[in-house]
């Protein structure tokens, strides 16, 4: 936790109470996870030991696969690691508060604190324990937006942090609008800076201090659609370089009714190549709907790391999607992919690796009685590194909207393409969701996950498990009919 | 031409002693005037108010034991009947002067003429229909179709009809005119409008007034302070004993309201403020919506409004949590005008505490085929480093010695030879565990000169953005 962050977290906490907010919504959560795991553990024998397995490869004397490396003193392999046990507590809470006395002028913070309970930091994310995901001072009205603090923009680009300004205008009969941003940003998919330690588990190179990010998007938004176009760069404050110079446009066009075209693509200014993009033409109506798409995926790294000069090829991906619903509370749906990677200009013929792939998957799901819903998966993917296979079933059961009861099971096998394991698991889980009041939440579940990680060898391991997660939210708020919460059920399947 | 129009005053006094008598005027205290015809030839003899204000509508009692002595007749216990509350401005008095005045009839005719049906014998008393006032009144409609001052003529309005229980209005029967195809829509208010009459002006018409008052509209209306016409009936907590409840207009019922109500909101903003608070967009709408800042804010005085059910639209079809990125890259306000940025933050920022809240149960075991697929873009939500790396850190799968050694990727014998080809189709895969260390031993100008860079690396274009990265491999000789 920076000194910045603590900051604005002792400001979104004292604020409220010090200005005096006539108004404020308050959530508060909690989750808790009992979550289990087991890993490998690098393991060696001398040379001299290594014993010939049953088909004739190195094994060491208790059977597990080695690997000797030629003229090596010791052979290598991986044993089964130990059971690792955690407990992931998690507390939140997202605050808004306005009525200070000028209309449109608000604030907001959303804190967590996580905890291992384990003791042993076990699952990831709880490093540090206190994290402030934003704390900002808004002023809106209808042509402008004023922002200050730690937030994210999110479009094209991706979801950006950063402890900053932002700025925004809009025209609301042309529906033109406009924004830019700048402050010291935060490293992607986490509200750390970059030079967080948490941020570095391989001891790797880091920069030294946090990186100034500045973008700014348009955007207009007419009858028919939206088109946006998207600007960012992200500066080392260190060396003055460029850490990110990045361009998007996206649209999202709904010609006729029921129909859609959603776009975009990114350039990368720094390296000079397109990045990821996707197109896809929808048509939805109530009893059925269809969608195909082309998207090409390259994968992004930031210049301050090295991996982007190795050269990271995109791959190119068809894609389509059909529901129908033939009656009323009966959904049949399927969807489909095929990629092929880009020529790497890396290869040799004796060892051939896979270079496309595809997934589909099918279901089924079902209403009736309105209280019951049930539905039934079928998914299969293949591709290079890893495949899948498998299906899944799911039953629910809402006798009043305050209560939902659900079971769930399921049956996957995952063989992967570079290592012998070979991974079955089977696992059922139950769900209840409770909702005595409009602002109080509680849901339980537990899920028993038998897995048989598979191999020719002794390295094979059960890793089976009872994983319990419970949850909690609660509303408070000075309005008596704001914001209630969203229904507590969420039917597996359902959007 | 007279006797007809002069009719229907009595026909109205007889009405209004029923509405003020009840029950005593369907003579539930067992007297019989039929019976007694030959005794009384005169109304006022017993009921001397209905001439004279000074003198009780009621005979006194004892005046019946004159022949209910025992002797004469048995005795019977009789007591006039307590006034009925009721909602008509109506004196006994004033009615039978004017009749008398104008028709030149002596009183009992003039009592007659509404109590008795038409021609009746004497004593043949009847009770009064409303219909008989209207007729005297020059109103030749039926009673709930008369025209809005006509109310005001016999009736007060509600508020003012202080003895009236919620129990008495709530069995007041509905008008012809409530079951108009729009009165629910616009026709209520239309007919709710100011009238004048006989050099008077009312405010609110009074056919409403009469019937309701302030709080039976505030039931519905969230712009209730605002209505005048609401405004102008006075408050009365009785009124709430007719209830009201809001309906759907048959516009929110179009197959696209959903999708078609923010331009129709603009357009008819003020429409929306009637039945709707602030709150009604806010129950789906979290973002800050234009529109919602022209509805008032729920409060006293107010209705609370429509009470919305959050559903998602028809835009949000199977599957597309998955793959809802491009539509909220290109719209992101659109997104935030029903999702709050901490919902984003539930998955864009993952939360450990929760185990299912964006994969299926059963993710941990598949994510290599999702994850090598690019199924999405995981470290939209996950950082790379820190989720993914430090998981499989944790989880042994490390490597600190590059790939010549640990020998991980057991199932392709010679991985290494053809390690680039995989690198460059899954390097976020690789650096799930790989540390650019293990790729420098190799692949730098200043190891073994393996070249790492493919088609499209823009040299020249990386030296300008940032020296730095071309420096960690080739020190101070860029090429």
């Amino acid at each position: 936790m920076t000194r910045s962050g603590l900051l604005l977290a002792a400001l979104a906490l004292a604020a409220p109470g010090t200005v005096g907010a006539q108004d404020y919504l308050l959530r508060l959560d909690g989750r808790i996870q009992r979550v289990a795991y087991r890993g490998v553990r690098l393991d060696s024998i001398p040379a001299g030991a290594v014993v010939p397995g049953p088909d004739g490869g190195p094994e060491s004397p208790d059977g597990h696969a080695v690997s000797c490396a030629p003229g090596a003193a010791f052979c290598q392999f991986y044993r089964p690691g130990s059971e690792r046990r955690g407990g992931p507590l998690v507390l939140g809470a997202d605050l808004a508060a306005w009525g200070f006395g000028v209309r449109g002028l608000s604030l907001h913070a959303n804190a967590r604190l996580g905890l291992d309970l384990g003791g042993a930091d076990v699952w990831p994310g709880t490093d540090p324990p206190f994290q402030l995901l934003e704390g900002y001072l808004e002023y809106a009205n209808e042509w402008l937006t004023g922002r200050g603090g730690r937030q994210f923009v999110r479009g094209r680009l991706g979801s950006t942090g950063f402890d900053g300004g932002l700025v925004g205008a809009r025209h609301l009969s042309s529906g033109l609008a406009g924004e830019a941003y700048l402050g010291l940003g935060l490293a992607r998919g986490v509200a750390l800076p970059v030079t967080a330690p948490a941020l570095d588990p391989l001891d790797e190179f880091q920069p030294r201090e946090r990186q100034l990010v500045a973008g700014a998007n348009a955007a207009w938004q007419f009858s028919r659609g939206d088109l946006r176009v998207e600007y960012q760069r992200e500066v080392d404050r260190d060396t003055r370089n460029f850490v990110a110079e990045r361009v998007a446009l996206s649209t999202d066009l709904r010609p006729h009714a029921g129909w859609r075209l959603t776009g975009g693509a990114e350039y990368d200014l720094a390296r000079g190549f397109w990045g990821s993009s996707d197109l896809e033409l929808a048509y939805g109506r109530r009893r059925w709907g269809a969608a195909a798409g082309v998207r090409r995926y390259r994968p992004y790294f930031d210049l301050w790391t090295l991996w982007g000069v190795f050269s990271p090829v995109p791959f190119t991906a068809i894609n389509g999607s059909i529901r129908v619903s033939p009656v009323s509370g009966l959904d049949l749906h399927a969807s489909g992919e095929r990629y092929r990677y880009a020529d790497p200009g890396a290869a040799t013929p004796l060892v051939r690796e896979e270079d496309d792939g595809w997934r589909w998957s099918a279901g089924a799901g079902v209403a009736f009685a309105r209280v019951w819903y049930a539905g039934a998966d079928y998914r299969n993917e293949f591709g290079p590194g890893a495949a899948l296979h498998g299906w899944e079933v799911h039953l629910s059961w809402e006798p009043r909207p305050e209560v939902a009861l659900s079971a769930a099971g399921g049956r996957q096998v995952r063989p992967l393409e570079f290592r012998f394991d070979q991974s079955e698991l089977i696992w059922v889980r139950l769900r209840a969701d409770l909702r005595p009041t409009e602002r109080f939440r509680l849901n339980l579940s537990a899920t028993r996950y038998a897995e048989d990680r598979q191999r020719p060898d002794a390295s094979a391991f059960d890793w089976n498990q009872i994983r319990l997660v419970a949850g909690v939210s609660w509303v408070l708020g000075s309005g008596a009919d704001r914001l209630p919460l969203p229904p507590a059920v969420r039917r597996p399947g359902k959007p | 031409m007279k006797r007809s129009r002069w009719r229907p005053a009595l026909g109205l006094a007889a009405f209004t002693l029923a509405a003020f008598g009840g029950r005593a005027w369907r003579q539930p205290e067992g007297f019989d005037h039929w019976q007694h015809r030959k005794l009384f030839t005169s109304c006022q003899i017993c009921h001397a108010g209905a001439v004279s204000p000074a003198q009780p509508l009621w005979p006194a009692p004892s005046g019946c034991e004159t022949c209910h002595d025992g002797r004469v007749q048995k005795v019977i216990r009789w007591s006039a009947p307590a006034p009925r509350p009721g909602n008509l401005q109506f004196t006994h008095a004033a009615h039978a002067e004017a009749f008398v005045k104008k028709a030149g009839r002596d009183t009992a005719l003039a009592c007659l003429s509404c109590h008795g049906e038409k021609g009746a014998a004497w004593m043949r008393v009847a009770r009064a229909v409303p219909g008989q006032c209207l007729d005297c009144h020059g109103i030749n409609v039926a009673h709930y179709d008369a025209p809005d001052t006509a109310c005001a003529t016999c009736h007060v309005p509600l508020a003012r009809a202080a003895g009236l229980s919620r129990e008495r209005i709530a069995t007041f029967p509905e008008p012809e005119s409530h079951r108009a195809g729009d009165f629910r829509g616009k026709g209520h208010g239309r007919l709710a409008q100011p009238v004048s009459a006989g050099g008077r002006t009312f405010p609110v018409a009074p056919s409403c007034a009469t019937c309701h008052a302030r709080e039976f509209c505030v039931q519905c209306h969230v712009d209730a302070p605002e209505v005048h016409l609401i405004q102008a009936l006075e408050p009365d907590p009785r009124s709430t004993a007719i209830a009201a409840q809001l309906e759907a207009p048959a516009s929110h019922e179009a197959a696209r309201f959903l999708s078609t109500h923010g331009r129709q909101s603009r357009r008819e903003g003020a429409t929306c403020a009637t039945c709707h608070t602030r709150e009604s967009c806010a129950t789906c709408h979290r973002g800050a919506v234009a529109v919602a800042s022209g509805l008032h804010a729920a409060g006293p005085g107010r209705a609370p409004g429509a009470r919305i059910a959050r559903e998602a639209g028809t835009w949000h079809p199977s599957g597309f949590r998955e793959r809802h990125g491009p539509v909220a890259g290109s719209n992101a306000a659109a997104c935030a005008a029903c999702h709050a940025r901490a919902e984003c933050l539930d998955c864009h920022r993952s939360n450990p505490g929760s185990g299912e809240s964006y994969h299926a149960a059963g993710f941990l075991a598949r994510h290599p085929a999702a994850a090598y697929g690019r199924q999405n873009d995981c470290s939209e939500c996950h950082n790379p480093a820190a989720f993914c790396t430090g998981c499989h850190v944790r989880s042994g799968f490390r490597s600190n010695n590059g790939i010549l050694e640990g020998r991980y990727h057991d199932a392709a014998g010679a991985f290494l030879l053809n390690h680039g080809r995989a690198a460059r189709f899954n390097l976020e895969s690789c650096v799930t565990c790989h540390s650019e260390a293990d790729c420098l031993a190799c692949h730098s100008a200043q190891t073994r000169r393996f070249n790492p860079h493919g088609p499209g690396f823009d040299a020249e274009r990386l030296k300008r953005k940032n020296p730095q990265t071309c420096a960690a491999c080739h020190g101070r000789a860029i090429p």
